[in-house]
């Protein structure tokens, strides 16, 4: 026989619920100790139960709902313009020898700059509004997905395509069966980095004036001193952030084996 | 050189058979008058010139040169991949302009599985690329799996797989649409000494079961003298025919045929016809 079978899959799921948990005890037992303690000015830092019940109010309160659906709308309408649009773009860039030589230099380029010096010319450009904060958020977002579409394309081996051609696959055969399935664990993550990107962008805009949305509902907290809303409210937008990176995550450690 | 001479009359007698037949392909293949020369860096080379070959069906034909000299180019043109500048390639009596599965199975150096795919998937994807019914082809790939000595493994992923066992895999994938010709392109290069031993005992069993034509590419002697009925040696860039030897140890093969002094001489003749390509 030839030679020894590696081990096969080690065990991994139950293990990142635990260590979740334990971190957020770790959180927040610390803060409640500095709370306990004094440690900061009690303006400052209002104790855990405290900003847990505020934030248990403000998810019931329709107009802090109205905020949030704002800032969701906002986020979700870029989110969908910037994805697809980065893969494509990307993806047809990558594939074309002229354009990668041409358009590859300027995304990197583009992608070193913070994005957030560029958000008055938005204002100027927009005004204040919805499509303001969403071009903003797709300007924030894309080249972060265009840079993992140029690596997605580049991780799919020439030797696969090869034995797609050897046993007579169509172009549509090799874009579906080989192409996609090649790029999707770098393609997930882009998914998860372009959330983060994007989240940033539209709550900046938000906090930057505006009339709605939960980055003004945060600014204008920290303004007025309002300090249990104002954890509150990140305690909230943290814990929808984490949860959609967690989610994307499990889809990419469904599919772990094709990393390999 | 001898062996030109033999290759020219050879040629002379066998006149091009009926090509473009509908008939079922056999395991034959002949090459005429194959050139192939690319352009790179500004400068024309060329890589292959005057391959003349015919291989009857049944035969193990293993094919030996220098790195570089276009061997596994040679390869990759019989089986469709790519285009020769001039000249004609048949197999099974059907001109390989493009990759025909229904005639060249391929089995590439290793990492050329899904990692993606399980073995059984990995197996059947040549056959899901032509819509055939989810129960045929999995019974299909089952078979070819077992053929392999790979029943039990069908679920694994190739990362759970040792490098000998996923070469199996990629053998039975091979065969799996059953084609009279099967051409491997130094499939056990990266395993190891015992592994690929074991592997060329395995591929010898698969082929006196199966009696498919196979043409082999490898840079080691050893292994070409061992499994091959017929060894054709390439020279130096540009890749030329200058041997073609018809191996006599008689078949089943076995290891302590390696140290024969027939075994000693076969790779003799291979290594000083090789050696002189090297010098130069």
């Amino acid at each position: 026989m030839s030679g020894t079978v590696p081990s096969a899959k080690s065990g991994r799921s139950g293990h990142g619920l635990l260590t979740w948990l334990l971190g957020l005890l770790v959180l927040f037992g610390a803060w409640q100790a500095a709370y306990v303690g004094e440690l900061l000015d009690p303006m400052l830092l209002p104790s855990v139960p405290e900003v847990l019940a505020t934030a248990a109010e403000l998810i019931r309160q329709p107009a802090f709902l109205g905020h949030a659906g704002v800032t969701l709308l906002e986020v979700a309408a870029a989110f969908a313009i910037a994805v697809p649009t980065g893969i494509i773009l990307g993806i047809a860039i990558a594939e074309s020898p002229y354009w990668s030589a041409v358009l590859k230099p300027v995304v990197f380029l583009v992608f070193s700059i913070p994005k957030t010096i560029f958000l008055p010319m938005f204002i100027l450009a927009f005004g204040i509004n919805f499509s303001q904060k969403v071009g903003f958020g797709v300007f924030s977002t894309i080249f972060i997905v265009l840079i993992s579409a140029f690596s997605a394309l580049e991780s799919v081996k020439s030797e696969h395509v090869r034995v797609a051609r050897a046993y007579g696959a169509t172009l549509r055969q090799i874009a579906f069966r080989v192409y996609l399935p090649s790029m999707a664990p770098i393609l997930l993550e882009a998914v998860r980095l372009a959330m983060i990107f994007n989240l940033t962008g539209i709550l900046l805009a938000e906090m930057y004036g505006s009339r709605a949305g939960l980055g003004q509902l945060v600014s204008n907290w920290g303004e007025n001193f309002m300090l249990r809303e104002l954890l509150a409210g990140i305690l909230i937008i943290s814990a929808g952030a984490i949860l959609f990176n967690e989610a994307v995550r499990w889809f990419e450690t469904r599919c772990e084996h094709w990393r390999a | 050189m001898t062996s030109l001479a033999i290759l020219e009359k050879e040629t002379a007698l066998k006149p091009t058979g009926a090509a473009g037949q509908t008939a079922p392909a056999t395991g034959s293949v002949q090459v005429r008058d194959l050139e192939h020369t690319y352009d790179a860096s500004g400068r024309t080379t060329k890589a292959l010139e005057g391959i003349q070959l015919d291989i009857a069906p049944g035969r193990f034909v293993v094919i030996v040169g220098p790195s570089g000299c276009g061997k596994s180019s040679l390869l990759m043109m019989m089986t469709g991949l790519l285009r020769p500048s001039s000249g004609t390639i048949l197999c099974g009596g059907r001109p390989m302009t493009e990759p025909d599965p229904d005639v060249v199975g391929v089995v590439f150096q290793e990492a050329s599985l899904y990692p993606w795919l399980t073995a059984q998937d990995n197996v059947e994807f040549p056959l899901s690329l032509r819509r055939m019914p989810k129960a045929e082809r999995a019974k299909r790939a089952r078979d070819r799996l077992a053929l392999v000595g790979l029943n039990g493994f069908e679920d694994r992923y190739p990362h759970e797989l040792s490098g000998g066992m996923k070469q199996r895999v990629s053998i039975a994938r091979g065969l799996v649409q059953d084609p009279p010709i099967l051409m491997l392109d130094e499939p056990f290069a990266a395993l190891d000494e015992q592994t690929r031993i074991s592997m060329g005992d395995e591929l010898l069993r698969i082929w006196e079961r199966t009696g498919k034509t196979v043409i082999f590419v490898t840079h080691s002697l050893t292994e070409a003298a061992y499994l091959a009925d017929e060894i054709i040696v390439m020279s130096a860039r540009p890749g030329r025919i200058i041997d073609r030897i018809e191996v006599d140890l008689p078949r089943p093969r076995t290891y302590e045929m390696m140290s024969t002094p027939r075994f000693a001489e076969l790779r003799e003749r291979i290594w000083s016809q090789i050696r002189t390509q090297v010098v130069e």
